[in-house]
């Protein structure tokens, strides 16, 4: 077995590694299981508690946040028909039925099951493409690297999918607050007016906290509001693991979410909802009881549930090997190993392989811990449904200061986070997408730093740009990403206009 | 939903015009053949104005009568309220520390989540900001603000 491999698996197996991964499960259980919390809140939130850690269990614990908040989003969505996450909006189509009927503890077997299923399959992907992407992606030079960089940020075109004119304003706005700092190439500083604070330029997960938690707490408020502050969820909902019979028929909607949901995974910008959605669809038109779908099946369950779990190996594939996010939550976990010092990018498999094996394995026991979690302490965690949001709430707020405070005990940085809670409530306000400017504070460096590599190298010839067959080969996939949303409105209003 | 977008497209493309001129400040290239500092955020002024003039001359076309996401006026005032807070929080917090203004700024964000039980406000207020305080003091090794006045 190649050293690498060997060492990552033993540093992922360690008893901090595995208790950071099981606590991050449980944690990603609880928070994507509570309507109105995000994922990407949840990591954003427990982020920085993770400073401190090893890089090791720092990621082990992250991405069991990712895991288990992905399959706790389908409880809420199978009792109470509100999903916890977007990505378990396909699931509460069938699994709310179920629990109406009294087969709550079917369902949620079924769902646990599922993700399980997906998760362990983009696992197996994970591992066997993900390396030799990275080598593939070693060849790359400068131009390459801004193709690669550029097509990343293309993707804020799906993102933007009410409209591309906002879609880009925001990931301008991104790209205009990364210029704030030094001169990626000649260290000169712009746009600081003299501030020493602003020298190091905004660090993205102040910026990260203010844009995703404010907004989020305001929502809440909101909906406190309208309907009052806490669920009630039925814990009585008898067995949870599957029959033989059941097993039989998830297999093949199983099959189609794990297949769907590791590909659309890999596609970056397309994320969860989609994939469970267009699983949900397949798994109708080929599965026996087709036809019942959304009375309460449990084919209907299982493919949503297997893809939006193998979303997420999926969308680590791009990320470890490329520095491309797959979706927002990549974004930040890409934010967190940059904390600690690791750049994800070919590189990563390169210079510190056996962290790359490491993080691989973590995810395989992110999984493991996942499904542990959810089948034993199902009962206790449906409890969770009900802690009232005036604690949860505040605290989530006094987190939001302190996360922000100890990034570089700055209160500075406080005050950033506040004012990209601001930012971000007014691009709520007036619906201008939040993610493409995510993603434009990820990549927007690298974007600046390859494109003008690139043009000092050929001596200011763009041509550069169209004599690589990759870098040829990404602006391709741009011009596409870029044209997509068009090309389908075209077509659906071509479909819409025939007889 | 017409205003709005006209107004914010507007003061984007004056943000585009002065993003421009803050660039102009920017110390050119030194070495030839080389894009300077200024480089990328002229790309970004350009690119900025144009989208920001495509939303302005597409919001002129949007119906006036169209009405985009808005809430109740009434279900406005707790994130205003819960926006104070934080913003009177984060002023006194260099003064009063993490302690002293987070356990008032918790006992504020539990009222306006419609708590109502003082015991419970009360206890939670103060043990919730106690246990976070240990934790990153003990646990992660991350001194939090004492606040100048009580150091």
């Amino acid at each position: 077995m190649n050293l690498d491999i060997y060492q990552g698996f033993l540093q992922a197996i360690q008893p901090t590694s595995l208790l950071g991964t099981a606590i991050g499960a449980f944690l990603g259980l609880t928070v994507g299981m509570i309507p109105g919390m995000t994922i990407s809140a949840g990591i954003i939130i427990v982020l920085p508690l993770t400073f401190v850690l090893p890089p090791a269990i720092s990621i082990s614990l992250l991405l069991g946040l990712y895991s288990g908040g992905m399959m706790g989003g389908s409880f809420s969505a199978i009792l109470l028909n509100i999903p916890g996450t977007p990505s378990s909006s396909a699931t509460a189509m069938d699994g709310h039925p179920m629990a109406q009927r009294g087969e709550a503890g079917r369902a949620l077997g079924a769902a646990i099951l599922a993700s399980f299923a997906g998760g362990l399959f983009s696992f197996i992907c994970l591992y066997f493409i993900a390396p030799s992407l990275a080598e593939l992606a070693l060849q790359f030079r400068a131009a390459d690297l801004f193709g690669v960089v550029f097509f990343g940020l293309t993707v804020i075109c799906s993102f933007a999918a009410k409209s591309i004119v906002k879609g880009l304003l925001s990931g301008l706005i991104g790209l205009i607050l990364v210029t704030i700092g030094l001169d990626p190439i000649m260290g000169n500083p712009r746009f600081t007016f003299g501030d020493p604070n602003l020298l190091s330029g905004i660090h993205f997960l102040t910026a990260m906290i203010g844009l995703f938690a404010i907004p989020q707490l305001m929502e809440n408020l909101i909906d406190i509001a309208k309907m009052g502050g806490s669920f009630h969820a039925e814990s009585s909902f008898g067995r949870v693991f599957p029959s033989l019979a059941d097993l039989k028929l998830m297999r093949l909607p199983i099959a189609i979410g794990a297949f769907i949901g590791t590909f659309i995974g890999i596609l970056p910008g397309a994320g969860g909802p989609i994939a469970a959605f267009i699983s949900y669809d397949y798994a109708k038109k080929t599965c026996v009881n087709g036809g019942d779908f959304g009375k309460g099946t449990i084919e209907g369950v299982a493919a949503p549930e297997a893809a939006n779990n193998a979303v997420t190996g999926g969308a680590l594939i791009p990320m470890m090997t490329l520095g491309i996010p797959g979706d927002p939550v990549t974004a930040i976990l890409i934010g967190a190993l940059l904390v600690h010092g690791l750049a994800p990018g070919p590189l990563l498999f390169m210079e510190q392989a056996d962290f790359a094996y490491t993080i691989i394995f973590s995810f395989f026991w992110a999984n493991i811990f996942t499904f542990i979690i959810a089948l034993s302490s199902l009962r206790l965690l449906v409890k969770v449904l009900e802690t009232p949001k005036s604690i949860l709430l505040p605290t989530i707020a006094l987190l939001c200061v302190i996360g922000s405070y100890a990034l570089r005990n700055s209160f500075f940085d406080v005050y950033v986070m506040f004012f990209f809670g601001l930012l971000g409530l007014s691009m709520k306000w007036l619906s201008i997408p939040v993610v493409p400017l995510l993603l434009a504070l990820v990549l927007g460096k690298q974007l600046e730093e390859h494109l003008r590599v690139s043009l000092t190298s050929s001596k200011g010839d763009v041509t550069v740009f169209f004599t690589s067959p990759f870098s040829v080969f990404f602006l391709c996939l741009s011009l596409l990403s870029i044209a997509w949303p068009f090309i389908s409105e075209w077509r659906k209003r071509k479909a819409a206009a025939a007889p | 939903m017409r205003a709005k977008n006209i107004g914010a497209s507007v003061f984007m493309m004056a943000f585009a015009v002065l993003y421009g001129y803050l660039t102009t400040g920017l110390p050119e290239r030194t070495l030839p053949n080389t894009p300077g500092p200024p480089f990328m955020p002229w790309i970004l002024t350009i690119c900025l104005f144009t989208v920001s003039a495509i939303w302005f001359f597409g919001s002129l076309k949007i119906s006036s009568g169209l009405k985009g996401i808005s809430e109740k006026k009434e279900y406005l005032l707790l994130p205003v309220a819960a926006l104070g807070l934080f913003l009177v929080f984060l002023v006194m917090l260099p003064y009063l520390g993490y302690l002293a203004g987070g356990i008032p700024f918790f006992a504020g964000l539990m009222l306006v989540s419609g708590e109502r039980r003082p015991p419970w406000i009360i206890f939670f207020s103060i043990a919730i900001p106690v246990v976070i305080f240990y934790l990153f003091r003990e646990g992660f090794q991350i001194l939090l603000p004492r606040g100048e006045w009580l150091d």
